[in-house]
């Protein structure tokens, strides 16, 4: 193997497949970056086992082949070549040798042939759709997956296909987020798809690009997406996700209308004060009043007050900040509704505009 | 078909019948005495009941071969000698009454029976009023002879001779000699304790092993600690005399810092019974729950005292078990008495004079040679003369780090201080019992200069429990909240557990629990401390109601405060200051101050020593000042 390829195109495309390697690995070669040439194509290609992203570019080839080297001593390399340099790679007797100008490297590596790859499994339904879509599914939804929780199917994003529409919903128990977006099929498509907390970080980070189709298979047990060059596989998660169609409430009789911003700023400010554990502070709805206070165990205290529009009852309900504030800033609406029923029922927060996203939060009692 | 195993198989009938004395004999004696040790207990006790001031036990072979107990007791008389051998015969209780408020060690008539039944025996004993001892024995059972006389001065001589004789199957389980006799000396030991006032006396072989003098009153007492514990134990070890509602509690518990890697300094004693009792036991965890690191033991030696109608002994029969008729008073006395010492101490001077950072003569001389190797880390003498210095010296450019930290953590471990109790607070005129901060060591260690000489300080080990004790009372003080699950978490118990949850649903729920009842088998869990919200709480909740089962409620609440201390902890730990921070004066002496006002300063969460005194006369015997 031996090619000639600007620095420029070999980073970005390093930097699409980078993110699966993991800094410490049991396996050896899954430390190291897959290469292939044929014709006038560089194939890369990195796996932790559970997901795997290939992506190729363009690259004047001067003999084909294929090898194995160390994805991140490679990608350090790279980056720190000057801007605009030629790199050459060439393999030779067991080694990637590296020159760009007057660097030279020479790396590990391990066979090719050893390398693994997830099989792409048949029969699955493919939908394409605009990446900014598949972007905001799960931007608005990500941060309120569970992170290392005993219940498994928790650490993931739910997709669930139904009626030409993709749903995202996300919880770690003590909140929820769900999105709704519009999508095509290609064919008659139903079920629930959990995506590990992994692979959906990995995808957000490859649909960081302008105006691209996604084109997105789902299988039981594998995700598969296609968008520009790059193709991202990944197992899922086997399990059954609870039913999160019954914790969102309806027909709260509490219903306020706020600037998200305010509210924002507000909370954040109040936060300062809260116990740094329990980040509790409590919400208090009056007739054209928002209240926020908390405490910490320092006696500390802090008031907020916003202007917003509801009528009704007063009612006072105690949340995690934390959880307030991550749904505020999922949102990009000028204004939100907040609904609640009681202090000992779950809120309801989403964009009157656009109520297909909306995110529940369970109270705390303090 | 294959015949089923023997065990299986039954005649067609074969009538019921009564055991035979002896196999009845037999059978208790499986319960009773399993070992030699369980003989020597039986009959030591045997003696401390018959009012012996001193007991003499002697064993051969390990005690397979052959043990004799002497003591000076009241002794049998004559015509009861017979008697005595029969099983379900005493002289220490007769009525129900007397069952139910028994002050002696035993009451249940089995002992001599069930040692006869598996052993060749003879029992010698003389009245005060008799001329001479009478004598009876046998072999498996009684020999009906009628006893004989023999010379001997008033008491009672019990010899037993080839243990387990006739039941070769027990015989096999028996270890070496050297093991039983240890099991035997360990026994004896516990007795000692037990009764102090009694003179004790111990041979193996022919050989002398233990001689315990009559002791009485607390110096004495003290003796007999210090023979059988050793004396580091009562160095580190903090006096408790506690007495409330009818119950004393009295005797010493070992500074946490003075924690075993086994459990093998623990000696408890109820009415001068020897006890293992899993709620007197709870009770001790518990005390040292946050000063002492699960996989340590604390040292202590305890006397609880109650009226022995409110304990009931007549629980299993090595009665090594009791059982309380008001359990939950006697867990939380003995809770809060060995809790409050191990908080309230004060440090004494007397204590904090570290006798034992004396030099060994050997390492004397060669302490001021300059090359003289370092000692290895573990093992052997006390030797630190070499690293010591190396730790010590501050400003010299060499001194390594790593050397310098790992040899002066070394020095320090090997120092018997009894780093703990809460430093006096201010003297006045700026008398501080952890003195003044003079310097910091490598980055970890605070030199601070105090009236009895220098004052070693781990600051994050002292920080951490500054911060720890901080977050512990912002905790207690405070309502724990309780985070609404989203989905309610269904947790599958018994019934009754679910029933003693219910029953203390309103406690919980301040504790940030909150779950209803939803089936026959199952509670939904609906709310949970914030503080523990991302671990497995329905698991926690599952362990809290199986883990009350034997005690009392109460166990529950501490468990479900237990683990949000937890988290507290490992808060604390990562909050404190690291190793390598630099500090100025004025913070050292701030954490010195604050060490002075929190409780349990003495060490860290995880049970290290947080400070230790080196005080004038050890660093003038350094130097051979005044020599």
């Amino acid at each position: 193997m031996n090619i000639v390829i600007s620095r420029g195109n070999l980073l970005s495309a390093l930097q699409q497949v980078i993110g699966v390697v993991e800094r410490r690995q049991s396996l050896p070669i899954l430390g190291n970056v897959f290469l292939r040439v044929s014709d006038d194509q560089l194939e890369l290609r990195t796996t932790d086992l559970e997901i795997q992203i290939g992506c190729a570019v363009q690259v004047q080839n001067l003999a084909p082949g294929s090898v194995t080297a160390p994805a991140r001593k490679l990608y350090d390399i790279c980056r720190g070549l000057p801007e605009g340099s030629e790199i050459e790679l060439q393999e030779q007797e067991g080694r990637l040798r590296v020159k760009s100008g007057r660097s030279r490297y020479v790396l590990a590596t391990l066979p090719a042939a050893d390398f693994p790859e997830l099989e792409q499994i048949e029969g699955q339904a493919t939908f394409e759709m605009p990446s900014a879509v598949l972007k905001s599914l799960i931007v608005r939804t990500q941060f309120a997956m569970a992170q290392q929780d005993v219940r498994y199917y928790l650490n993931g994003l739910l997709l669930e296909v139904a009626d030409k529409t993709m749903r995202a919903v996300a919880t770690d128990g003590h909140r929820l987020a769900v999105s709704e977006e519009a999508v095509e099929c290609t064919s008659e498509a139903g079920g629930q798809y959990i995506v590990p907390r992994k692979t959906v970080l990995e995808v957000a980070r490859l649909l960081d690009v302008q105006d691209a189709t996604v084109k997105l298979g789902l299988a039981a047990g594998q995700l598969v997406m296609r968008v520009n060059d790059c193709t991202l596989v990944s197992k899922l998660v086997d399990g059954s996700y609870p039913e999160y169609k019954r914790v969102i409430p309806e027909n709260g009789d509490h219903c306020a209308v706020a600037n998200r911003e305010a509210v924002k700023q507000a909370l954040t400010r109040a936060a300062i004060l809260s116990n740094e554990k329990f980040r509790g502070v409590r919400v208090g709805l009056a007739s054209g009043v928002m209240k926020i206070e908390t405490q910490n165990p320092d006696q500390e205290e802090a008031f907020e007050e916003v202007s917003i529009a509801y009528e009704g009852e007063d009612l006072t309900i105690g949340f995690n900040v934390t959880y307030l504030l991550d749904a505020l800033n999922a949102m990009n609406g000028e204004e939100f509704a907040l609904e609640m029923r009681g202090p000992d029922a779950s809120g309801l927060i989403y964009d009157e505009k656009i109520p297909q996203h909306k995110y529940v939060v369970m109270p705390m009692r303090l | 078909m294959a015949p089923p195993p023997a065990c299986f198989r039954y005649p067609v009938h074969v009538p019921i019948h009564r055991l035979a004395d002896q196999l009845v004999n037999q059978i208790a004696a499986g319960e009773v005495v399993e070992r030699p040790a369980a003989v020597v207990k039986e009959l030591v006790e045997n003696s401390l009941d018959a009012g012996a001031t001193r007991i003499d036990v002697e064993v051969v072979g390990g005690g397979l071969d052959a043990i004799v107990v002497r003591d000076d007791g009241g002794g049998i008389p004559q015509a009861e000698l017979a008697l005595a051998l029969a099983a379900h015969a005493t002289s220490k209780i007769a009525t129900l009454d007397e069952l139910e408020a028994v002050g002696s060690l035993g009451f249940r008539g089995e002992a001599l029976a069930s040692i006869l039944a598996v052993a060749r025996f003879s029992l010698a004993s003389r009245t005060a009023e008799a001329a001479h001892g009478w004598q009876v024995g046998g072999a498996g059972a009684a020999s009906g002879a009628t006893p004989e006389p023999v010379a001997m001065p008033c008491g009672t001589k019990v010899e037993v001779h080839d243990l387990f004789f006739n039941t070769p199957a027990r015989r096999k389980f028996m270890r070496q000699p050297a093991t039983e006799r240890r099991h035997v000396e360990q026994r004896l030991r516990c007795l000692a304790l037990a009764r102090p006032e009694v003179a004790f006396g111990f041979s193996s072989d022919a050989r002398r092993v233990l001689e315990f003098a009559r002791a009485a009153g607390t110096v004495a007492l003290e003796a007999r600690v210090n023979a059988v514990c050793g004396k580091e134990f009562l160095t580190n070890a903090l006096a408790i005399d506690e007495a409330r509602a009818g119950l004393r509690l009295y005797g010493w518990v070992g500074l946490p810092a003075f924690a075993r890697n086994q459990a093998d300094l623990q000696y408890l004693f109820v009415n001068g019974r020897v006890v293992r009792d899993k709620l007197l036991g709870h009770a001790l965890r518990r005390a040292y729950a946050d000063v002492l690191h699960s996989t340590r033991y604390p040292a202590f030696v305890l006397y609880l005292e109650l009226d022995p109608a409110r304990v009931d002994v007549n629980v299993h029969p090595a009665k090594t078990e009791v059982r309380f008729r008001d359990a939950a008073t006697v867990h939380d006395f003995m809770l809060g008495a060995v809790h409050g010492a191990i908080r309230r101490a004060r440090p004494d001077a007397e204590q904090h004079r570290v006798e034992t950072f004396a030099l060994p003569a050997r390492s004397t001389g060669v302490a001021g040679a300059e090359d003289t190797p370092r000692a290895p880390p573990a093992g052997g003498g006390f030797s630190y003369s070499a690293p010591y210095r190396a730790g010590l010296a501050l400003g010299r450019p060499g001194a390594g780090m790593g050397v310098g930290d790992w040899a002066l953590a070394d020095a320090v471990r090997r120092l018997e201080v009894p780093a703990d109790s809460v430093p006096a607070a201010a003297e006045g005129d700026g008398n501080y019992a952890l003195g003044r901060p003079l310097a910091q060591l490598l980055g970890v260690y605070i030199l601070a200069e105090n009236r009895g000489g220098l004052v070693l300080v781990d600051a994050h080990a002292a920080h951490e429990r500054v911060l720890y004790e901080r977050l512990k009372r912002q905790l207690a003080a405070g309502a724990i909240p309780s985070q609404a699950l989203l989905v309610p978490e269904s947790v599958r118990l018994g019934d009754d557990e679910i029933e003693r949850l219910l029953a203390e649903r309103e406690k919980l729920g301040r504790l940030g629990f909150r779950f209803d009842r939803s089936g026959p088998e199952s509670i939904l869990l609906r709310g949970v401390p914030p503080l523990i919200a991302h671990t497995d709480c329905s698991a926690l909740l599952a362990e809290l109601a199986s883990g009350s089962a034997e005690g009392d409620s109460r166990h529950l609440f501490d468990e479900a405060l237990d683990a949000q201390e937890r988290v507290l902890a490992n808060v604390a730990c990562k909050a404190a200051i690291k190793a390598n921070r630099h500090l100025t004066l004025a913070e050292m002496d701030a954490l010195l101050r604050d060490m002075e006002r929190t409780e349990r300063s003495g060490q860290c969460n995880h049970g290290r020593p947080t400070w230790v005194q080196i005080g004038m006369p050890e660093l003038d015997r350094l130097f051979l000042r005044g020599r």
